[in-house]
């Protein structure tokens, strides 16, 4: 299924660059092509240059010993690498249920399966709720240089992204679904006579299956009394006609109770989103040389201030120069002249 | 596959981060974190491209200057991209030696040479982490690219290769040397990039020939290397559009030097001349008033990003200023009526509380108002952008308004288009309200090259007047000796069809509703005219013949023997240009070159002309360029 979407995609992809109508085959051979055409992988040259080096400066066996062994990997980067496969797993699992809630046939609904999917995508969010959560804990925990910090900082947002832009997609797809599960039985009530209101109404007939045989057996009884029977069984439609009728009555109401429930959990979806939004506000717009102009401006103040500083130590230089010469000649002065 | 030169440099840039493997669809695959280290030209190139939260969305958690201090990251992958300088090589081995991070993937913004490799490899072994080097990559991107047909070359460093370094008396053969290189590795770059071998054409004895015969050699080279060329398949990948090449366009400044000191009269062009538009980024000092117990007015400095993705810049940026003006004030009015719908939506909201159909109502409603504030982000950003227009707009009146840029543009366009002029230039010049000192060198330098000949007399006379304006006239005396240098001649005729038109009366009146007081401006409208550049592209395309064109060079990578010749034998036209300015270049020319091709496919030819050129200079710092020559001889 998922190599069907992805082929789907590539093919509008490209046909959006002006290609027309290719298999997903060429398209990714041209990619490949590409790769090959604009960029040139110097690895091996590098290692060769790094063996020839090593032999030739000849401790190349004792550089080859001590092998930098694989450096223990922090707890916080264990955790976030599980994170992040989990994340991609319940990618995968929506994708399935996108799928299956896509589907608009009668007869190939799998309800089973698509509720089973839901409630493991729901398990997964939580699950990964609070794991991401708990990651925000040990990040917090180790008080680590400023580099560090900003980097787990920015790979819980991430996460967290990650997250809410997944639990949205599952939202829009079982709203999907709702909707599709709405039209199914619009169009079964067209085409058989509304399978829920028959039912419904056999079932209040179980009700007054005794009455009814009651009457009928009163009518089959009495020949006589036909005229009060019709009109006993007149009024009794008419009371069966008034049960259904507030059956019906009760039945919209709850039909409106749910779609106020479901507006208000909407709502509560809009509030979520908006908080959202103006959280990601901030990070939009930015470039990433945007802090440097700061810094440049700074560097250009603190220059400006060394100059000024600067000047002055030159002009209090001339001063005592000048007031030195002066003194130096009145001593002059005073040795020749007075001696 | 991405079509244009800026599509395809993003392209190769996500892929770079991508770990040098093909992207695929970001959302099903593990997530990968990785720190990105660039120097300045890997900045420069990364800052047009991709914002921050597109690298975020690439895994990139950090991105940090290869020279300031970082701190050690122990378990992340760190992608470099970096120019091979001996200075940031130098810098790498030192990462490599403190341990910084977990692998290394080194990229080259062009190709690192043999012995540099080697420098970094025995770096690598001293600090024993050769076998964390993961990946070394050339990446062959060492052009900036601003617009989907517009790209230059340096931004931070653009001293080394401006007009000024080469044109200036003392240069060196090695100097040249050095400029000439870096020119033809960004082009050679561009051209790896684009994956196309083009065909060459320049003028003859000046340092676009330098640039085109180096350049020729670079392609043949790597064509000839049969187990690394780039262009390989090229045969096959370009048969899918066409069986054409791409012609490649080289131009020397001196072609046309009027140009660059033209005051001009369209958006972006405008923004870059008084503005200083840098990387499609503005900076504007705006005067707020503030509070301050002193009462003075503080200068406010403001960034605006103008980003191909904003619709009203890419429509707009052409248009002369004060379309772009009516433009702002219509946007400025839908946005409006889309805000009082949202509020009126709120208003409704409100009043059904107590009513007995509210919730019948309710549902809907609730539908309404979930698709608005799915489209609030979409409105806010438009507001932004309207905000941002509206800014910059009413900063570049205030700049119209103070130096009479209108009137400048006007008697210029006139003075190139062999027009009479309305106002002497010398009361232009005696004028003390009309424009800065630097307006008034401009506008005498384009007298001086596109106006009727003047004596030698009458020049003096000109100086005097410029003298007592407070002008400096440094870079009159390099003009001179360029013109008498050149003996162009020909050059006044080369402007023709030129020139303005007011618009009357009647769309000064529709203007007056707008909100920009456009009163006091003229209302100009730019009759279409050809620059040099453009001419020649256009009988270079065309295969029209041309006195001035005649003589070009022709260069053919692709052929097996460099024939000096210079017959082309292409005989059919192209339809596909990139022009190539050596030594500054600006908006002008592009929107000369855009606005030519648009025209040539609008009657059926269709055109792409791609604009380059080795630094974006805009008016007042090629005027000083100028100034620096001219007090130098």
């Amino acid at each position: 299924m998922i190599a069907r979407r992805r082929r789907t995609n590539s093919g509008s992809d490209s046909k959006q660059n002006g290609i027309s109508s290719q298999t997903s085959q060429t398209f990714v051979s041209e990619v490949l092509l590409d790769t090959d055409m604009s960029c040139r992988d110097r690895t091996n040259e590098f290692f060769s240059a790094a063996k020839l080096l090593q032999s030739r400066q000849g401790n190349g066996a004792l550089a080859q010993k001590r092998n930098p062994a694989l450096r223990q990997r922090s707890e916080f980067t264990q955790i976030a690498k599980k994170i992040g496969r989990d994340l991609a797993n319940t990618f995968a699992k929506l994708e399935k249920l996108t799928m299956l809630a896509k589907k608009k046939s009668l007869f190939d609904d799998k309800p089973v399966e698509i509720q089973e999917l839901t409630y493991i995508i729901n398990q997964d969010i939580q699950g990964l709720n609070k794991q991401i959560a708990q990651l925000q804990q040990v990040a917090r925990s180790h008080p680590n240089a400023r580099h560090v910090q900003s980097h787990s900082n920015s790979v819980v947002v991430s996460l967290q992204s990650k997250l809410a832009t997944m639990s949205n997609d599952f939202k829009q797809v079982l709203e999907v679904r709702t909707e599709n599960l709405k039209h199914q039985k619009t169009r079964r009530d067209q085409f058989s006579e509304s399978p829920s209101n028959t039912t419904y109404s056999n079932h209040s007939s179980v009700l007054f299956q005794d009455e009814m045989n009651h009457s009928q057996g009163a009518t089959g009884g009495a020949d006589v009394v036909i005229n009060m029977d019709g009109l006993d069984k007149n009024r009794f439609q008419q009371q069966m006609q008034l049960v259904d009728q507030q059956d019906d009555y009760i039945q919209d109401r709850a039909d409106t109770m749910k779609n106020i429930e479901s507006t208000i959990v909407e709502l509560g979806g809009i509030f979520t989103q908006l908080a959202h939004m103006v959280k990601e506000q901030e990070e939009i717009v930015h470039r990433i040389d945007s802090n440097t102009d700061d810094a440049v401006m700074n560097v250009e103040a603190a220059h400006s201030e060394i100059l000024k500083y600067f000047q002055s130590v030159t002009s209090n230089r001339w001063l005592m120069i000048k007031i030195f010469a002066v003194l130096i000649l009145f001593f002059i002065i005073f040795v020749v002249f007075m001696a | 596959m991405a079509s244009s030169l800026r599509e395809k440099q993003i392209l190769a840039l996500k892929r770079m981060l991508n770990f040098n493997v093909p992207a695929t669809k970001a959302t099903t695959t593990e997530p990968q974190w990785k720190v990105l280290v660039y120097d300045r030209f890997g900045q420069d190139i990364i800052s047009p491209l991709l914002t921050v939260k597109e690298l975020r969305d690439m895994g990139v958690t950090l991105h940090l200057k290869l020279h300031s201090e970082r701190d050690p990251i122990p378990d992340v992958p760190a992608i470099y991209f970096v120019m091979p300088t001996d200075d940031n090589i130098r810098r790498i081995g030192q990462d490599f030696q403190s341990q910084l991070y977990e692998t290394y993937y080194l990229n080259f913004i062009s190709a690192i040479s043999r012995q540099r490799l080697e420098e970094i490899a025995s770096a690598a072994i001293h600090s024993n982490c050769v076998s964390q080097v993961s990946k070394v990559f050339d990446q062959y991107l060492n052009f900036i690219s601003l617009e989907d047909d517009m790209f230059t070359l340096r931004h931070q460093d653009r001293d080394s290769i401006s007009y000024y370094a080469l044109n200036k008396g003392d240069v060196k053969d090695t100097e040249i040397e050095h400029i000439m290189d870096t020119v033809v590795d960004s082009l050679f770059s561009v051209f790896v990039t684009l994956g196309t071998v083009p065909i060459i054409r320049c003028p003859r004895g000046n340092a676009a020939e330098m640039v085109a015969e180096k350049l020729d050699k670079k392609l043949r080279e790597n064509i000839r290397d049969a187990r690394s060329s780039f262009f390989t398949s090229d045969n096959i990948q370009a048969g899918q559009f066409s069986f054409q090449r791409p012609l490649l366009v080289l131009l020397d400044r001196n072609l046309d030097l009027a140009t660059m000191l033209h005051h001009t009269w369209t958006y972006q062009a405008l923004s870059h001349d008084v503005f200083d538009l840098q990387l499609n980024r503005v900076d504007i000092e705006e005067s707020v008033e503030s509070r301050t117990p002193a009462g003075g007015v503080v200068k406010k400095k403001k960034t605006y990003d103008l980003q191909p993705f904003d619709k009203f810049w890419q429509a707009q940026k052409g248009s002369p200023f004060p379309a772009v003006a009516e433009a702002v004030q219509v946007e400025l009015d839908s946005y409006r009526t889309q805000e009082g719908e949202v509020k009126k939506l709120k208003a409704a909201m409100g009043i059904e509380g107590e009513d007995e159909s509210a919730i019948s109502m309710l549902s809907d409603h609730t539908a309404k108002l979930t698709s608005t504030v799915s489209s609030l982000p979409e409105l806010l950003e438009r507001k932004r952008l309207i905000d941002q227009h509206t800014n910059i707009a009413t900063a570049l009146l205030e700049q119209i308004k103070a130096r009479k840029l209108d009137v400048y543009f006007e008697t210029e366009e006139k003075l190139m288009g062999k027009s009479v002029l309305d106002q002497s230039l010398m009361d232009m010049i005696n004028d003390h309200e009309c424009g800065t000192p630097q307006d008034k060198v401009r506008l005498f330098i384009i007298a001086l090259l596109c106006g009727p000949p003047m004596s030698d007399a009458e020049i003096d006379q000109y100086l005097i007047a410029l003298t007592g304006a407070n002008c400096d006239t440094s870079a009159l005396s390099y003009i001179r000796k360029w013109k008498a240098y050149t003996k162009m001649t020909a050059a006044p005729s080369q402007y023709a069809g030129g020139g303005t038109k007011t618009v009357g009366m009647f769309s000064k009146l529709m203007n007056q509703g707008s909100q920009f007081l456009m009163e006091g401006v003229k209302n100009l409208v730019i009759k279409k005219h050809n620059l040099p550049a453009t001419r020649v592209v256009d009988a270079l395309m065309d295969m029209k013949s041309l006195q001035d064109v005649d003589d070009f060079r022709y260069f053919d990578p692709k052929l097996l023997r460099s024939d000096s010749s210079g017959i082309p034998r292409n005989k059919s036209p192209f339809q596909e240009a990139y022009v190539f300015m050596v030594g500054g270049g600006n908006y002008i020319e592009y929107q000369n070159l855009v606005d030519y091709a648009k025209n040539k496919s609008n009657a059926g030819a269709p055109r792409k002309v791609v604009y380059g050129c080795s630094d974006l200079t805009s008016a007042t710092q090629f005027l000083k360029q100028l100034e620096r020559l001219g007090s130098e001889n």
